[in-house]
């Protein structure tokens, strides 16, 4: 595994993303996150906390499909009051994402567990839009009666593993060698 | 080979568990990820109850099913957090120890433990009162930022401890130096 990991760096440092870090590093914004020393940890300080706000958000959004919290309210009505703050959270979390990346853009662009953890970013915003019309237009349509069918739950739990397993890559790319 | 421990910390840290986990490749970054997916949920499950107490999120939902609802996540992943927070303090105890974010974030956590317990035990008691009030009376709302605040300054606390790796030890400490943080790393040292 380590091999392939390492390969694959190998790899992505013969591509252009090589000379776009060297450029982004050179930046103005790349500079300013770096000549002071807490910029990267506060912007850190940011990407975790907007991650706590929306991985809660789906646990409760999940929880709620699998009948085990949220019962006073329809399903709809619990995903009209999470759904929103998972967004925001996901917006604020590119955001900081984007910061982090700016400043260390080595690190982050040529690094195998990197473009894992966006692969698996992308997928999980694909699945999260397909888990919305389940939770929102589909409930609201089945009114306060409405149980979520085994596909949604499912895609539920999924969500909560792959959003565990982008936490995983998160911390990983500290440790990989580039 | 390690050095003679001269301290309580050292010993800790250059214990054979201490040593194993500081010389694995994978045991520090596996165990430090677990603790932040814990420490995530922990902080994403308090913040719901923290919006529901200043009355700006889930107000239609009794203040206690809510609690009902997040509380046991809270709990299981602050274990969670704390087992894992064990471990990564076993294998760096006696730089830790001495780390002033790492102490600052040991005594943050001890205020939200107050702050929780004060809640818990004085204001929660009459939560009957208050449980469909879409805006909790002022000593929730209190409870509630208070708690916001100090969990935010966990985190910082947490990020802090990792960019200053190296920063802090007993072995660097100047001894005529005075000052609140030199007396009680030195005192601290000297466990």
């Amino acid at each position: 595994m380590l091999d392939l990991l390492f390969s694959i760096t190998e790899w992505l440092r013969t591509t252009v993303l090589l000379d776009f870090s060297f450029w982004l590093g050179d930046t103005s914004l790349s500079l300013f996150m770096v000549e002071n020393f807490w910029n990267v940890p506060i912007a850190q300080v940011i990407h975790i906390a907007a991650i706590g706000i929306g991985f809660a958000s789906l646990l409760m959004m999940t929880l709620r499909v699998y009948e085990k919290a949220g019962m006073t309210q329809p399903v709809s009505a619990n995903a009209a009051r999470y759904l929103p703050w998972m967004w925001w959270s996901l917006l604020v979390i590119l955001l900081s994402g984007l910061l982090m990346i700016t400043a260390e853009p080595i690190r982050n662009m040529v690094n195998a567990v990197f473009w894992i953890k966006m692969i698996a970013l992308v997928g999980t915003i694909l699945v999260t839009l397909r888990f919305q019309t389940s939770v929102k237009a589909k409930a609201l349509a089945g009114g306060a009666g409405y149980v979520a069918s085994s596909g949604t739950r499912t895609t539920g739990l999924a969500l909560v593993i792959l959003w565990c397993f982008i936490m995983f890559c998160g911390r990983w790319i500290a440790y990989v060698p580039v | 080979m390690y050095p003679e421990p001269t301290n309580i910390w050292q010993s800790i840290q250059y214990s054979p568990m201490g040593i194993s986990l500081a010389e694995s490749l994978w045991a520090f970054p596996t165990i430090e990820t677990i603790h932040v997916i814990a420490l995530v949920t922990v902080f994403g499950t308090i913040v719901i109850m923290d919006l529901r107490l200043l009355g700006i999120t889930s107000t239609n939902v009794p203040v206690s099913r809510l609690s009902a609802d997040t509380l046991k996540w809270t709990w299981m992943a602050f274990v969670l957090a704390a087992v894992t927070g064990t471990l990564l303090f076993i294998s760096k105890a006696s730089s830790y120890m001495v780390n002033p974010f790492f102490l600052g974030k040991m005594a943050v956590m001890a205020l939200a433990g107050l702050n929780m317990l004060l809640f818990h035990f004085l204001t929660y008691k009459t939560v009957t009162d208050w449980d469909n009030a879409a805006r909790p009376p002022s000593a929730a709302r209190f409870a509630g930022i208070a708690s916001l605040v100090m969990w935010l300054a966990i985190i910082f606390f947490g990020r802090a401890i990792g960019f200053t790796l190296g920063v802090y030890d007993c072995e660097l400490l100047n001894p005529d130096e005075a000052g609140f943080y030199n007396s009680l790393a030195q005192y601290v040292c000297q466990m």
